[in-house]
């Protein structure tokens, strides 16, 4: 991210052409919430930050809100809705077609061995095929090296729904310099043993020994996304958890 | 017909456990605290916006003179109409009830209409020829459970809030003045009933809570809405299937609703008499004066 001050962006805007990334070789990437108008123009489709990467010439709009439209790559946390003869239909977001998880997509699974998932159970998965009018396939197995790489089925645990925005950035490499994120870290240091899985298509999964520790992260993941805190308001709310907790 | 959308059985594996084995709900209520309630009332007479934590309902009451009903030729005509709309929740259909809205209507009309709440007499205009027809619209614009609780709350605060147009009558002739001739009227309002709703978790339904949000609802075993007023006058007890519970149990919901329902009677009062006095300009000579509003300061 190169600017240093947020640029925000309402739809139909004009776009200043100084900021468009140019490269010799590499074509210009669109990334999300931005449309071409052939033969120039690039226009956005809807009100964010313009966020612009030189490096990769790619340029996208940051903007919290809307549903999950699943892209390559993603991980995300989905729920078994029913099981067909070689594939399991899985809903990602409520209301929305299912995607679809092969029985073999798992490690080291076979026709025989390959986990038996009812309606309802929570898996962990990549998506592995995103086309537009298309389902989206999902794979939980690093298809090249036939490891699992921590994706597969999520046993017990509660799930969370957070907005897309935070969802992200939570998954951010630098989740605590970009993301500015610190909630987890906070709740780490203060002695509470929890893991946590988080998809991209706003779901968080939490999981604990004890029941009270995951409704503490729950607690405070959301409160950090639904009113937008800081870094040091998202230290002082785990103290407050915590000590009304104990 | 899209299915609603349920839980996954992590899900609802996990809201067991907590509310069961440690006693804690998963946004840190009590088991009877009620989320956030907040009402306000639109610029109109009897527009009523309640939202219950992420529960949004708006109330719209108004007034029309029609013929009465042959058979009560002596009384008004009072209806509530509830609808629910894909924006609550994508699995509502327009002109399909659902279950949910069927029950939420007929619960309204026992809780409202068949308590005599609203004193249907006094919106006789002529007998057998006139009278007001009085019809409250319900609007769920955001679905996150207990949507009985606060529709009928909404529904009691936009009826306790409208006016309805003054009229007289004289030499045969009927007359219905604008709110500029004459200010409008209260309707005649006999007693406040609320609801409140309790839901039951586990094999025997041993654990109960009040206000149940979205996720509390598709795991909850039964339920039980008690609808009553201030002074502890029961109007309805609704028990729609779910497993059986206990009398004593039951005893013990009803005397806590009642605290309930005197907390939301003292807000209602407290939150119209806040909108009288923004109405309320003054008194007579204030309202002939020409001068404009101005900000102070």
């Amino acid at each position: 991210m190169s600017s240093e001050s947020p640029l925000v962006v309402l739809p139909g805007e004009t776009i200043d052409p100084s900021l468009i990334p140019t490269h010799k070789k590499n074509p210009l990437r669109l990334g999300p919430g931005l449309r071409h108008i052939p033969p120039s123009e690039i226009v956005p489709t809807v009100a964010g930050q313009l966020v612009v990467d030189h490096r990769k010439t790619s340029m996208w709009i940051e903007y919290n809100g809307g549903r999950y439209i699943p892209s390559q790559g993603d991980l995300i946390i989905g729920q078994i809705a029913r099981s067909a003869t070689d594939f399991y239909y899985v809903s990602l977001s409520p209301y929305t077609p299912n995607a679809t998880l092969p029985h073999l997509a798992f490690e080291s699974a076979t026709k025989k061995t390959r986990p038996q998932l009812a309606s309802g159970e929570l898996v962990y998965a990549r998506v592995s095929l995103a086309n537009r009018h298309m389902d989206p396939e999902l794979e939980c197995v690093n298809s090249s090296t036939g490891k699992a790489d921590g994706l597969g089925p999520l046993k017990d645990g509660m799930v969370f729904d957070v907005s897309l925005g935070f969802a992200r950035r939570l998954l951010m490499a630098k989740s605590r310099e970009e993301g500015k994120v610190e909630v987890l870290e906070a709740l780490g240091e203060e002695g509470l043993a929890f893991e946590t899985a988080v998809g991209r298509n706003g779901k968080v999964w939490v999981g604990s020994e004890s029941v009270k520790t995951a409704v503490m992260v729950g607690r405070a993941l959301r409160e950090t996304d639904e009113k937008g805190l800081g870094v040091e308001a998202q230290r002082k709310l785990v103290k407050k958890l915590v000590r009304e907790m104990r | 017909m899209p299915r609603e959308a349920e839980p996954s059985a992590n899900e609802k594996a996990f809201l067991l456990k907590a509310l069961q084995d440690e006693q804690i709900r998963l946004d840190g209520r009590e088991f009877d605290q009620y989320r956030p309630l907040e009402l306000t009332f639109g610029d109109e007479y009897g527009v009523a916006n309640v939202s219950l934590g992420k529960t949004k309902i708006l109330a719209k009451a108004s007034a029309e003179v029609t013929v009465p009903f042959a058979d009560r030729p002596l009384d008004g005509i009072f209806t509530i109409a509830t609808e629910l709309s894909p924006m609550a929740a994508p699995h509502f259909e327009v002109n399909r009830p659902t279950e949910t809205e069927v029950l939420l209507s007929r619960l309204l009309e026992k809780t409202v209409r068949r308590s005599g709440a609203l004193d249907t007499e006094s919106l006789c205009l002529v007998a057998g020829q006139k009278c007001w027809s009085v019809r409250v619209d319900v609007h769920v614009l955001s679905h996150d459970g207990n949507l009985t609780d606060a529709a009928c709350f909404a529904v009691v605060a936009a009826l306790r809030h409208f006016r309805k147009p003054d009229t007289s009558m004289e030499n045969g002739v009927l007359t219905v003045y604008t709110p500029a001739e004459r200010e409008p009227v209260p309707l005649g309002w006999l007693h406040s009933p609320f609801c409140v709703t309790w839901s039951f978790f586990g094999e025997e339904g041993e654990t109960a809570l009040l206000d149940a949000d979205w996720m509390e609802e598709q795991v909850r075993v039964a339920s039980v809405t008690i609808s009553l007023n201030r002074h502890g006058e029961i109007c309805q007890i609704a028990k729609l299937g779910g497993v059986p519970v206990e009398a004593v149990a039951l005893l013990q919901c009803t005397s806590v609703a009642l605290t309930k329902v005197k907390e939301f009677s003292t807000y209602l009062d407290d939150k119209l008499a806040e909108d009288a006095k923004r109405r309320d300009k003054g008194g007579f000579m204030a309202e002939l004066r020409a001068e404009n509003d101005r900000i102070v300061g």
